[in-house]
C-alpha cells in the first residue's frame, strides 16, 4: 500500500469513527439513580445467601448443633434489622 | 503502511481525549444538576461511543504493524530491527511485540479491546460504567501519547531502505514466545478495568458492593491471564536459556509476580467485603496497589532501570511511565481522602480462628511477600541512589525469604477452608482438623522412610527441610479440600439419590465460585510440590567423544553422533546422545546450539525427556575448541512436570470459577430458604 492509499484509508476510518460517535440518536441507556432501599435489597440477598451457605455447611457436618445455633441466630438478627429497614423504607 | 498506521494512532489519540474530557465533563454536570444546551446523557453517550471507537483506530494501527512485517516492509524502523525475510510466519507475527514500541502498541490494543467490552456492556450500571469508562480513557489516553511522541512504531528508517532485517531475537523465537507476552499482557492490562472501576465506584459514593460483583470476573479472567502469562515464562525460560531452572528472581519476573500477589489477596479480601461488608478500605487499596504494580513492572522493563534478560535499553519512557505513576497514585490518594468516609466496615473480626481472620492473614502474607520481592528488586536502584554503588539481591536472599512465606501461605490454604465464618469452636476445630492432621504426620513418616531428611549425619540439609514441610503441608491441603468435597456430596447424595460423582459434579454446579477455588487450591498444591522437587536436583557435564558416556541418576548417556546443519535462517551443531536405563536402551535426545545468521547470535536448545518423577534436561554447552568434541551438561529435576500439570489445575479451577452457578431455586431440595424472619426491630434492652 503506497503512503497515499495509507493516508486515504486512514481519512475514511476518521470519517467513519466521527459519524459513529455523534451520530444523533437520543434513546440512551438511562437508568435511574441507585437508591439506598436498592443497596439494602442487594444486602438481603447476599445475607440470604450467607444463611444458604451456613445452612449447607452445618448439614454437611462442618458445625456442631451448638456453633450453628449461634450462627444462625446471628444472622437471622442481621438479617430482621435489614428487612424491617427495607419496610420502612418502602413504606415511606 | 506507515501513514495509516500513524495516522490511525492520531485518531486513537483524539479520540481518548474526547472520552475523557467529554466523559468527565457530562459526570460532572450529571453529579451537579446543571442546566446546559446539550444534554449530558448525550454527551455521555458520545464520549462512550469514542471509546468504542479507539478499539478500530488501535485495531487499524495494530495491523498495519503486522502487514508491515509480513510485506518485508524495512522501510519502518521497527520492522527492520525485529524481523528479516527468513522468519518463519509465526514469528513475524511474534515481532509485533518483540520490541519497544510493538509491545507497547499491542499494550494499547489489548486495553482498547477491554474498552471496547466495557462500553458495550454499560447497561449493567450505566452510572459506574461511564465513570469507569472515562477512568479508563485516561489511562488509554496515556498509552497513545507514548505511541504518538515517545514510542513511534511506524518511523521510517533514515537514509536507503534496507533489503533485509536485523531478525528477530533468538531467544524470541520458540513457539510459547508467541503465546507467552500477549497472555502476560492480557493479566497486566486487565487489571486497568478492576482498577476503573474501584475508582469510579469511590469517586461517585457508589452504594454498596455490587461494583465488586460486576468487575470480579474482570478480575478473575485477568489473574487467569497472568497467571498463564508467568508459568509460560517460566516454561520458555526453562526450555530456552538452558541453565537447568525455570525461575531466577530476575527483576521481570519480580515485576510480573508482585500484581499476582495483590492480585489474589484482592481476590480472597473480596469475598469479605461481599460476604461481610468488611474490608472496603483494604480492597480499594489493594486493587489501586495491583494495577500501579503492573505499571511499576512495565517502568523497569521500559525504562531499563534495572538489569534483566527482559529489560529493553535505558530509554526515556521509563520517565513517562514514572510520571504516570505518580499522576495515578496522586488521583488515588486524593480520592481515597475525600471519600474515605463511604468505605466503613460494617462488621468486625470477632475471633482470631474465623476464615475472616484466615482471609486476613492470607491477605498480609501476601503483601508480605510481595514487600519483600519489591524490595529487593529495587534494592540496586535504591543503593545506587543512596551508596552510589549499585548492590544487586540475588536468589539465596529470595530464597531464604519467601521460601518461608510460601509454606505459611501454603498452611493457610489448608486452614482457610476448615475455619467457619465469625467464630470457631474447639468442637468444629476438632471435627475439621483431623483428617488434615493425620494426612500430615502421614506424609511426614512417609517422607523419612522414602529418605527425605533433614539432618543427614547430624549436618542441617535446609532444602531437605523445606521439601519435607511442602509436601506434607501439600498433602494436608488435599485432604482438607477434598474432605470439603466429600462432605458436600454427601449432603446431596443423601437429599436427591444421586451417586457420589453426581453429586460432586452438582456441588460444584452450586457454587462454583468457591469449588473452583478449591480446584484452584489443589492447583497450586501441586505446584509447590513441583517447586519442591528442585531440593533435590543433581546434574553433570561431561566432554563426550564417539561413544563416551556420562551419567546422571539412573540415566547413562552414550554419544552417538555430532552433526552440523543449516537453513537459510540460521547454522546449527547438535549431539545425538543414546540414553540408557538399568543397562536398556530408551530414547535418543538431541541436544543442540543454533547461530543465526540474521543477528549473529547463537541459541541453546535444549533436550528434554519429561516423565512425573523427574526431567532428564540436556544441554549442548558448545564444543572443545581443543578437542572439536562436544560438551554436554545434563540435569536430572525432579518433579518438575508436576508444576505445569498443576497451571493447567489451576486454569480448569479458576475457568470453572468464572462459570455462573446454579440458580439456588434451580437446585431445590437443597435451596435451603432461610426460615421466616420476624421484621420486627430488635429491642433495644438497656440504657438507651
Amino acid at each position: 500500500m503506497s503512503e497515499t492509499a495509507g493516508l486515504i484509508a486512514g481519512i475514511l476510518l476518521l470519517l467513519a469513527l466521527v459519524i459513529y460517535v455523534f451520530w444523533p440518536e437520543n434513546a440512551f441507556a438511562a437508568q435511574r439513580q441507585k437508591t439506598q432501599l436498592d443497596f439494602l435489597l442487594e444486602r438481603k440477598e447476599q445475607l440470604y445467601e450467607n444463611l444458604r451457605d451456613l445452612n449447607f455447611e452445618y448439614r454437611a457436618g462442618k458445625y456442631p448443633e451448638e456453633d450453628f445455633q449461634v450462627q444462625r441466630a446471628h444472622l437471622e438478627a442481621e438479617t430482621a434489622q435489614l428487612l424491617a429497614e427495607i419496610e420502612r423504607l418502602q413504606r415511606a | 503502511m506507515a501513514a495509516f498506521g500513524s495516522f490511525a494512532l492520531i485518531v486513537a489519540l483524539a479520540l481518548a481525549a474526547y472520552n475523557l474530557l467529554a466523559g468527565s465533563l457530562a459526570l460532572r454536570l450529571i453529579a451537579t444538576g446543571q442546566p446546559t444546551r446539550i444534554s449530558p446523557e448525550r454527551l455521555a453517550d458520545t464520549a462512550r461511543r469514542a471509546g468504542i471507537a479507539i478499539f478500530f483506530a488501535v485495531s487499524g494501527a495494530a495491523f498495519a504493524l503486522v502487514w508491515a512485517t509480513f510485506a518485508n516492509n524495512f522501510s519502518i524502523t521497527y520492522v527492520m530491527e525485529h524481523s528479516n525475510r527468513a522468519l518463519p510466519a509465526a514469528y513475524k507475527f511474534a515481532a509485533m511485540w518483540s520490541g519497544q514500541e510493538g509491545s507497547l502498541l499491542l499494550w494499547a490494543w489489548l486495553l482498547a479491546g477491554y474498552g471496547f467490552i466495557l462500553r458495550l456492556t454499560h447497561k449493567k450500571d450505566v452510572k459506574l460504567y461511564a465513570y469507569a469508562g472515562t477512568i479508563l480513557a485516561g489511562i488509554q489516553f496515556f498509552f497513545l501519547l507514548l505511541l504518538n511522541f515517545a514510542a513511534t512504531p511506524f518511523s521510517l528508517f533514515p537514509g536507503p531502505t534496507p533489503t533485509d532485517g536485523n531478525g528477530l531475537n533468538p531467544l524470541l523465537q520458540y513457539p510459547e514466545m508467541v503465546i507467552h507476552p500477549p497472555m502476560l499482557y492480557l493479566g497486566y492490562v486487565g487489571f486497568s478495568v478492576p482498577f476503573a472501576f474501584a475508582l469510579g465506584a469511590l469517586m461517585m459514593r457508589y452504594p454498596g458492593d455490587k461494583w465488586i460483583k460486576i468487575t470480579r470476573s474482570w478480575t478473575t479472567v485477568s489473574w487467569l491471564f497472568l497467571t498463564c502469562g508467568i508459568f509460560l515464562g517460566m516454561h520458555w525460560a526453562y526450555a530456552v536459556l538452558g541453565w537447568g531452572g525455570y525461575w531466577g528472581w530476575d527483576p521481570v519476573e519480580n515485576a510480573s509476580f508482585m500484581p499476582w500477589l495483590t492480585g489474589t489477596a484482592f481476590l480472597h479480601s473480596v469475598m469479605m467485603q461481599e460476604k461481610k461488608g468488611m474490608m472496603k478500605q483494604w480492597n480499594v487499596w489493594l486493587i489501586f496497589a495491583t494495577f500501579l504494580l503492573t505499571i511499576l513492572g512495565t517502568t523497569l522493563t521500559r525504562g531499563g532501570l534495572v538489569s534483566s534478560v527482559h529489560a529493553f535499553a535505558r530509554s526515556p519512557i521509563g520517565n513517562w511511565f514514572i510520571i504516570f505513576m505518580v499522576i495515578v497514585l496522586a488521583v488515588c490518594i486524593f480520592t481515597y481522602i475525600l471519600q474515605r468516609d463511604h468505605l466503613k466496615s460494617e462488621h468486625r473480626i470477632e475471633s482470631l480462628v474465623s476464615r475472616e481472620s484466615s482471609f486476613l492473614f492470607n491477605n498480609l502474607v501476601l503483601l508480605t511477600a510481595c514487600f519483600v520481592i519489591c524490595w529487593g528488586t529495587l534494592f540496586p536502584i535504591l543503593s545506587q541512589f543512596v551508596q552510589g554503588t549499585k548492590v544487586t539481591v540475588g536468589p539465596p536472599f529470595y530464597d531464604r525469604v519467601a521460601i518461608p512465606i510460601g509454606l505459611f501461605l501454603l498452611l493457610l490454604t489448608g486452614v482457610g477452608p476448615l475455619l467457619p465464618w465469625r467464630s470457631t469452636s474447639m468442637k468444629a476445630i476438632r471435627r475439621n482438623f483431623v483428617l488434615p492432621v493425620f494426612a500430615l504426620w502421614a506424609t511426614v513418616l512417609v517422607c523419612l522412610f522414602a529418605g527425605v531428611r533433614p539432618w543427614r549425619n547430624g549436618v542441617f540439609n535446609r532444602g531437605d527441610f523445606y521439601a519435607l514441610v511442602a509436601f506434607a503441608l501439600g498433602a494436608s491441603v488435599v485432604t482438607a479440600v477434598l474432605s470439603e468435597f466429600v462432605r458436600g456430596a454427601r449432603v446431596i447424595a443423601k437429599q436427591t439419590g444421586r451417586n457420589m460423582f453426581s453429586s460432586t459434579v452438582q456441588l460444584a454446579r452450586r457454587n462454583t465460585r468457591r469449588y473452583g477455588g478449591y480446584i484452584v487450591h489443589i492447583g497450586v498444591v501441586i505446584v509447590i510440590i513441583g517447586l519442591a522437587g528442585s531440593a533435590f536436583n543433581t546434574s553433570s557435564v561431561a566432554e563426550l567423544g564417539m561413544h563416551s558416556k556420562m551419567t546422571v541418576g539412573p540415566y547413562t548417556l552414550e554419544c552417538v553422533g555430532f552433526t552440523q546443519d543449516s537453513n537459510r535462517d540460521y547454522n546449527s551443531e547438535y549431539a545425538l546422545l543414546n540414553v540408557y536405563r538399568d543397562g536398556r536402551r530408551e530414547f535418543q535426545l538431541t541436544p543442540a546450539k543454533r547461530f543465526y545468521l540474521a543477528s549473529d547470535q547463537p541459541e541453546t536448545i535444549v533436550a528434554i525427556h519429561s516423565v512425573p518423577a523427574w526431567d532428564l534436561y540436556v544441554v549442548f554447552e558448545g564444543t572443545n575448541p581443543q578437542t572439536g568434541q562436544p560438551i554436554i551438561k545434563a540435569f536430572l529435576n525432579p518433579l518438575v512436570g508436576w508444576i505445569w500439570f498443576g497451571l493447567a489445575v489451576i486454569v480448569f479451577g479458576t475457568v470453572l470459577a468464572l462459570i455462573p452457578s446454579l440458580n439456588p431455586a434451580a437446585t431445590s431440595p437443597l435451596a435451603s430458604t432461610p426460615r421466616r424472619i420476624s421484621v420486627e426491630p430488635p429491642v433495644l434492652k438497656g440504657g438507651d
